[in-house]
């Protein structure tokens, strides 16, 4: 259909601005000199550990953010309310706040941090594994509002019908539910592993900021940004290229927002 | 021992079901009523997916729904075979999975459904590049290869040509000892595919019995016009009853209070002039419209009393009978048989 002039104007406005800072990063990006600074340690290290770190988060969110989903969306269970808010808390809690907490519950003499100290050897501050769980923390919303939302707008009809076939529920979920659930779970993980990936405030209160163990992409960055400006701008740039080089091939179906069936 | 033993009531929305009916082994059982009777509720009460309120139902004589004595038997423990009028296809899974999803469901058993059903060629398609009449029969064909006690078909003929009508017949025949609940719409496919004919409306068996029995002795105005017949609303008082239009018809028998007046098609004799004789109902009508009916003709009249007259061509002929043509209609009061509305 063809939109309304007014609405077209800002519609268009709004593109621009969501397009002038990357503009302005590629602006000043250092063109001639941009394959030494991506050759650097300091851009290469934090890159492939913010791509281990966001993708060892997605995949711990997958599996523990499906049952959770599911639990939330067909369970009926008191103070359901309640579980959804603490589940999407992380999502509108300031980042550091979130690491803040993390550091109360799970650094060494925390509330849990300390039992996995003394029984396992176990520290998460200032780990690398320290780090996974923080982009665990974050991202773990965004997956379950997606997988809930297409969970609850149902695949009943189409469950019941194979449960009359005398399909045991286990062979429901693994048969009907799951496949059908494929899309939602696939948008839900672009969106945690974004989420996972950008994480900077929560990560560097509670994993701190070391070379080659926690300091990923977000925090060389900024790190960089007083000292070298050049290699601010390439590093930028690389988590431009990597987070755009997986939203363009996702395109419309795996979005969580449903296009109209023609 | 029954294929479906069920006395009992339940509720879907504002509708209260109260059912009793049995289905025997091997035994084809068409359910008819109208829109909005509990056809469904009914099917789904029988599949688990809708618990009985009170009462019992028994499947194959093992106790499947007491909710008296808190037994409730879930669907996939039950031996039935459910074709929604929605098939409900998997769609993500190919026309071959759809049939052979039941985890009872043999390869061999697969196979032979596909080929007796004509879908044999469509099995490596996803269910959405099927047509209607193709997604019924997939949908049939995956209910039957759970190889169920119980069959349940819901308006199974609805998106079916002829051809695919004729091969869902022949599955019903090749049954075995497999029971069959047919939900339609049409009289004539639960004339001729079925043992027994049982009608619901509003939630309560109205009739149950043989397709002729139904036929020749309907007991509710709706199975009064599934016969073709014509039917009346009236104020019985005594020998003689007032349509909601204010017309007098005169009655074989006596009755008081509202009823409904039943009026076979073919005991209206139409004339070119007023008769007179034995009839006691005549009146002078207006041909509306005529309906060839295998050999003979419908004749839609309208008048004192609106009613459908059935006469052979000849007499088209010899009456001069066009639609706006006038015409005097009489029936005998012996013909004419009064319920209770």
């Amino acid at each position: 259909m063809r939109a309304p002039r007014p609405i077209l104007a800002v519609a268009t406005v709004a593109v621009i601005f969501i397009s002038l800072p990357v503009v302005g990063l590629l602006q000043r990006t250092p063109w001639s000199s941009l394959d030494e600074l991506l050759s650097r340690d300091s851009v290469i290290q934090p890159l492939l550990l913010s791509l281990l770190v966001s993708v060892i988060a997605v995949l711990v969110v997958v599996v523990i953010g499906t049952p959770l989903a599911w639990t939330m969306a067909r369970v009926d269970m008191p103070g359901r309310r309640i579980v959804r808010a603490l589940v999407l808390l992380p999502m509108v809690l300031p980042p550091v706040v979130g690491g803040t907490a993390l550091l109360f519950a799970l650094g060494r003499r925390g509330l849990i941090g300390q039992w996995l100290d003394q029984w396992f050897g176990l520290t998460l501050p200032f780990t690398t594994l320290g780090a996974v769980v923080t982009a665990v923390f974050v991202a773990l919303p965004f997956y379950v509002i997606a997988v809930e939302g297409a969970l609850e707008s149902g695949t009943d009809d189409l469950e019941q019908m194979a449960g009359t076939l005398g399909a045991e529920p286990m062979r429901v979920l693994r048969r009907i539910t799951l496949p059908r659930l494929l899309p939602a779970m696939g948008a839900g993980m672009a969106l945690a592993w974004a989420r996972a990936l950008g994480e900077f405030g929560a990560t560097i209160t509670f994993a701190g900021n070391l070379p080659g163990r926690t300091q990923t992409l977000p925090l060389a960055t900024f790190l960089a940004l007083e000292s070298d400006t050049e290699e601010a701008m390439a590093l930028s740039l690389v988590m431009l290229i990597v987070s755009l080089a997986v939203l363009i091939p996702m395109r419309d179906r795996w979005m969580p927002v449903r296009r109209r069936e023609q | 021992m029954s294929a479906v033993h069920l006395a009992g009531t339940t509720r879907a929305g504002d509708l209260m079901l109260d059912v009793e009916l049995n289905i025997e082994p091997g035994e084809t059982v068409a359910l008819l009523g109208p829109n909005g009777a509990g056809k469904t509720s009914l099917l789904r009460a029988l599949t688990g997916l809708l618990p009985l309120t009170g009462g019992r139902l028994d499947l194959s004589g093992s106790t499947t729904d007491v909710p008296g004595e808190g037994v409730f038997i879930e669907s996939h423990r039950r031996s039935i075979g459910w074709v929604p009028q929605d098939c409900l296809l998997f769609p993500h899974l190919t026309v071959k999975q759809n049939v052979g999803f039941s985890p009872r469901a043999t390869p061999e058993r697969v196979e032979q459904l596909l080929e007796v059903l004509g879908i044999t060629e469509l099995a490596d398609r996803k269910p959405d590049a099927c047509s209607g009449g193709q997604a019924q029969r997939v949908a049939l064909a995956r209910a039957v290869a759970a190889d169920p006690k119980v069959l349940l078909l819901d308006e199974p003929t609805a998106a079916l040509d002829i051809d695919s009508r004729h091969l869902i017949d022949s599955l019903i025949e090749d049954r075995g000892d497999r029971a069959t609940l047919l939900v339609t719409h049409d009289p004539v496919e639960a004339a001729t595919t079925a043992d027994r004919i049982v009608i619901l409306e509003n939630g309560h068996v109205t009739h149950a019995g043989s397709p002729v029995e139904v036929r020749t002795r309907p007991r509710t105005r709706y199975a009064a016009s599934l016969a073709g017949l014509n039917t009346i609303a009236a104020a019985a008082n005594g020998r003689t009853a007032t349509t909601t239009d204010g017309t007098i018809v005169v009655l074989g028998e006596p009755a008081t209070g509202p009823v409904h007046l039943v009026v076979p098609p073919v005991a209206v004799a139409l004339h070119r002039t007023a008769p007179d004789g034995s009839p006691r109902n005549v009146w002078e009508a207006t041909v509306t419209e005529l309906q060839p009916a295998f050999d003979r003709v419908r004749v839609v009249l309208d008048g004192p009393l609106p009613i459908v007259a059935e006469v052979t061509p000849a007499a088209v002929e010899v009456l001069g009978l066009v639609p706006g043509a006038s015409v005097w209609a009489a029936v005998k009061a012996t013909e004419i048989t009064v319920h209770p509305a």
